[in-house]
């Protein structure tokens, strides 16, 4: 399945559009969504460090998702690298 | 609930307004209001700093400050009205980024809801900060992982993480 993920902070340098789109086999966990976006990145972006995405979370717009969830399915993602607010 | 406000800003739209915040703690139950305002300074780690823009993920940016809020409230264990707003977009030197007000009946509650708040949006919500210099230069400043097999590594490597930011 094609999954969406938009892109924040220092990732947004990967991808002018501001997201990324990858195929996802059904049933893969976030773990699993993290291999993928890295080797997308060192393919596409090899400005990003390679570390980033390792430290970065994933998310839907109500809540982060931890490497052991599955990816759900028709829902947009952001991968968000550490926060630096206030 | 009525006894909380969150908020992103975007800068072009508005700056983030002080006199609203304490308003909006304000209730004839509580003699104790602390707030917490951050600005945008004019340097970083020995670098000029000219201004700053931020991003967010909105929607978990607002629902990470209502959790915040919740967690507060029951820290306290008191009434609690707060106020969490942050700012988007590019900021100036001097432009308010963040402000945190928390009213309650007494100065220790009040104190309290505010710092957890403040630590709380700092270390947990989806914002970046990207420093603009005087030489021209960006950077995306390092933060703190929401990645929680991150978090456990860095707690293991240094016991403790210091937090600095």
């Amino acid at each position: 399945m094609k999954t969406r993920i938009a892109l924040y902070g220092a990732l947004r340098e990967a991808d002018a559009s501001g997201h990324v789109e990858l195929d996802v086999p059904a049933g893969s966990s976030i773990a699993e969504l993290r291999e993928l976006l890295a080797a997308h990145l060192a393919e596409h972006a090899p400005a990003i460090p390679a570390g980033l995405v390792r430290c970065s979370a994933f998310a839907s717009a109500e809540e982060i998702l931890h490497n052991h969830r599955s990816v759900p399915e028709g829902v947009e993602l952001a991968v968000l690298p550490p926060v630096s607010g206030g | 609930m009525d006894d909380l406000h969150v908020a992103v800003v975007e800068r072009r739209m508005a700056a983030l307004d002080v006199a609203e915040a304490l308003a909006f703690v304000s209730d004839p139950r509580f003699g104790g209001i602390a707030t917490f305002i951050g600005r945008v300074r004019d340097h970083n780690v020995g670098r000029v700093v000219t201004g700053i823009s931020y991003d967010l993920f909105e929607p978990l940016a607002l629902r990470t400050f209502r959790a915040i809020g919740e967690r507060a409230r029951a820290e306290v264990g008191a009434p609690l009205k707060l106020w969490i707003a942050h700012a988007k977009g590019d900021l100036a030197i001097g432009d308010l980024a963040v402000v945190v007000a928390a009213g309650t009946p007494h100065r220790d509650e009040a104190f309290r809801a505010c710092r957890l708040a403040i630590e709380a949006v700092k270390h947990e919500a989806p914002i970046w900060k990207r420093e603009h210099y005087v030489d021209g230069d960006s950077a995306w400043s390092e933060g703190c992982s929401l990645c929680e097999e991150q978090r456990d590594a860095e707690r293991h490597d240094h016991a403790g993480h210091a937090h600095g930011h």
